[in-house]
């Protein structure tokens, strides 16, 4: 158990205890002020558990073990307030006790006049803080994660403890616990089944192996941040495959560099589609750049850098990286190509490593899939990766030498021009012979011609004695073979 | 016409595993950049090949360079230190190669065993042995392991462009390789150089001027 919340539950016992004393005096009053009729079986199950509670939790109980208590609010949503003692008493707060919590309700007035509470999301928000009190160590982990950002920017849908934790159930790692119980589910529907249905879903679902990852292992849970913003996942998949390097060394050519470029599901997860990210990252230490950092507007100059809405150009893309190293330093800033999947579901969808691609040719080809969909990316603001399209042709242009130095795939992303120089090498290498013996053919019968002429002019002036003298200079020698 | 032991036999060995061996560096690159374009053997053989031969042209190159390093035969890469020289002889050479030759003309250049290249030969050679073979192999090397070389590859400024150089050595070569078996064709006889890269032993002709 945390040692935290051990020690802030010891602490809070001696107020339970107070507060049970009160509240057993006032059990009656509080049992008539809910228009609850419990059933036998409830009232049978609940007195069968609350031996294990203090005497103040079990008053609480009494009522709140019913079926059928409920809060309503404003919006007409409902949220039950009902609490099985059984599950409790088995739950981690057990020792903490009703009040280690509800610590705000004056039994003197319990139930009391409804808060101000417009919705149950406005309720549980609220409740938020309660938590701290004893989880501090995991708040501070919750704050800066991907969760706790969405809420700050306003998406109230956002998960808080309560949506991941039921307060009165709570067992130590609960949330990981069983394949079908994991609260990720509940928003991340599509991925969580593609996860179940890969071989980590699969190992850990049907045949029960607990070592098999299940979200958090690789995401972890209160510090979660966002797919892509780092290296983390990959870090994760090492955690566990242990010796990878070695194992694709055996036959994979530059394995570390394959590591080091590519995500793990972009061969893990055969059926998915890939792309390449140019990721702005710091020259020297290839950390990831982020919107704000270094004054210079990367989000609005990646975005206005395309000009014509078809996504970023060769020129373009070469222009603005010169742009924001004016600003931000220059050679500061760098692009760093990774190839990824697509979508996040396509990167939950593991195959067994006997179906992993291992054909080079899916990449090391021209029009191969992986270059066929490319962006440049920062991370925003609120921690979240900023993509902007990219035409494919980047890849393939001279510029890239200058622009994304550090990316380069085989075949996959060869630069055009080259292409044409070695055209051109070739004929230019067989223009050599060929017009080497063109010019010889022509010197040659330039020879002959002028030997012929010379000859004639001979013989005529041999025929008309009268003129006499040599013909000429080429009279004199007979053209070599 | 008189013969004159011109190419020793570690220069000959030299000289055919080289041959070899580019011919096959040419065939695997072509195979390494050209998926689809050219199928001669699968991408991941042809990289290894490509490796494994580069190996041993690297190796090779060493008997040259020992050759030349331990012997005194190394006057024949000593180059023309006169500008004006250098200039007029390659001038002589290239009109005899453009006209010259056609006519009968005898060639201008006279072979010996400590000079045996003539001045297009000697700055051509120069170049290529000197520069761009090791600037080849050096960028081979590297692109052989990215992981180990990545110093030196960041340094050059990234993988790309130490494979645009790689690149564009091997686009020289593939013509040189064309032009070299041509001009080699072009001796008295069409074989005469090749059976002297054999034997070792060149043909001259006796005009009482070849300098030893």
């Amino acid at each position: 158990m945390d040692p935290a919340l051990t020690r802030n539950g010891l602490e809070n016992r001696g107020n339970t205890a107070r507060l049970g004393a009160l509240i057993a005096a006032f059990l009656g009053l509080a049992a008539a002020a809910h228009t609850v009729v419990a059933a036998a079986p409830e009232a049978k199950a609940a007195a069968q558990t609350v031996a294990k509670l203090s005497d103040a939790d079990n008053t609480c109980l009494a009522c709140h073990s019913f079926e059928g208590m409920e809060k309503k609010f404003a919006s007409g949503e409902k949220l039950s307030l009902q609490v099985l003692g059984a599950s409790f008493a088995q739950s981690v707060h057990a020792s903490a006790g009703c009040a280690g919590c509800h610590a705000d309700v004056d039994v003197a007035k319990h139930p009391g006049p409804a808060k101000k509470f417009k919705t149950a999301r406005e309720h549980s928000l609220a409740f938020t803080g309660v938590c701290r009190n004893c989880h501090e160590d995991k708040f501070k982990l919750y704050e800066g994660s991907v969760h706790e950002k969405l809420l700050k920017s306003g998406v109230d849908a956002a998960p808080v403890c309560t949506d991941c934790h039921n307060p009165h159930s709570v067992k130590a790692r609960a949330a990981l616990a069983s394949i079908s119980g994991v609260s990720c589910r509940k928003c991340h529907e599509p991925i969580f089944d593609a996860y179940a249905a890969s071989m980590h879903g699969t190992a850990r679902g049907k045949l029960g192996h607990s070592a098999a990852p299940i979200c958090a292992d690789c995401h972890r849970a209160h510090d979660i941040g966002f797919a892509g913003a780092s290296d983390r996942l990959k870090a994760a998949c090492l955690g566990c495959h242990q010796g990878v390097a070695d194992v694709h060394a055996r036959w994979l050519p530059n394995a570390a560099r394959h590591l080091d470029v590519i995500a793990c599901a972009a061969c893990h997860s055969p059926a998915a589609e890939r792309k390449v990210d140019l990721r702005l990252v710091e020259s020297g230490t290839q950390a990831r750049v982020a919107e704000g950092d270094g004054n210079a507007e990367l989000e609005n100059r990646l975005a206005a850098a395309d000009k014509d809405g078809k996504g970023i150009d060769a020129i373009e893309l070469w222009n603005v990286l010169r742009e924001i190293n004016r600003d931000r330093g220059e050679g500061r800033t760098t692009l760093r190509g990774r190839l990824e999947v697509r979508t996040g579901v396509q990167a939950h969808q593991l195959a067994d490593k006997s179906q992993a691609l291992r054909t080079c040719e899916t990449c090391h080809r021209q029009g191969a899939d992986p270059f066929q969909n490319v962006s440049v990316s920062i991370i925003g603001v609120d921690g979240r990766p900023l993509r902007q399209e990219v035409q494919k042709e980047v890849l393939t242009s001279v510029l890239s030498v200058d622009s994304m130095g550090g990316f380069y795939a085989v075949g996959g992303t060869r630069i055009k021009l080259l292409d044409l120089l070695l055209v051109l090498s070739v004929l230019g290498g067989l223009a050599v012979p060929v017009g080497h013996q063109m010019l010889r053919w022509m010197v040659r019968r330039h020879l002959r011609l002028q030997a012929e002429a010379a000859r004639a002019a001979a013989g005529a002036a041999a025929g008309g004695e009268a003129s006499g003298g040599p013909s000429g200079p080429g009279a004199s020698r007979a053209p070599g073979k | 016409m008189k013969k004159i032991y011109v190419h020793p036999l570690p220069v000959r060995v030299w000289h055919w595993v080289n041959a070899a061996g580019f011919v096959a560096l040419i065939v695997t690159g072509l195979q390494i950049r050209y998926v689809g374009v050219f199928d001669f053997m699968p991408f991941r053989a042809a990289v290894q090949w490509h490796n494994w031969i580069g190996f041993v042209l690297i190796a090779n190159f060493f008997v040259w360079l020992g050759f030349y390093l331990f012997t005194d035969k190394i006057r024949v890469y000593h180059p023309e230190l006169n500008p004006m020289e250098h200039f007029r002889g390659s001038m002589r050479q290239l009109q005899y190669y453009g006209y010259g030759l056609f006519k009968g003309d005898p060639n201008p250049f006279h072979i010996s065993a400590y000079r045996k290249f003539n001045p297009v030969q000697s700055m051509t050679y120069q170049v290529v042995m000197m520069i761009l073979v090791p600037v080849q192999f050096f960028t081979g090397v590297v692109l052989w392991d990215t992981r180990m070389f990545s110093g030196v590859i960041e340094f050059f400024g990234g993988i790309r462009v130490v494979d645009t150089i790689h690149v564009l050595i091997f686009i020289f070569f593939v013509s040189y390789i064309i032009i070299h078996a041509y001009m080699g064709a072009l001796g008295h006889t069409p074989s005469a150089h090749y059976k002297a890269m054999f034997t070792g032993w060149e043909e001259a002709e006796e005009t009482g001027e070849a300098r030893h």
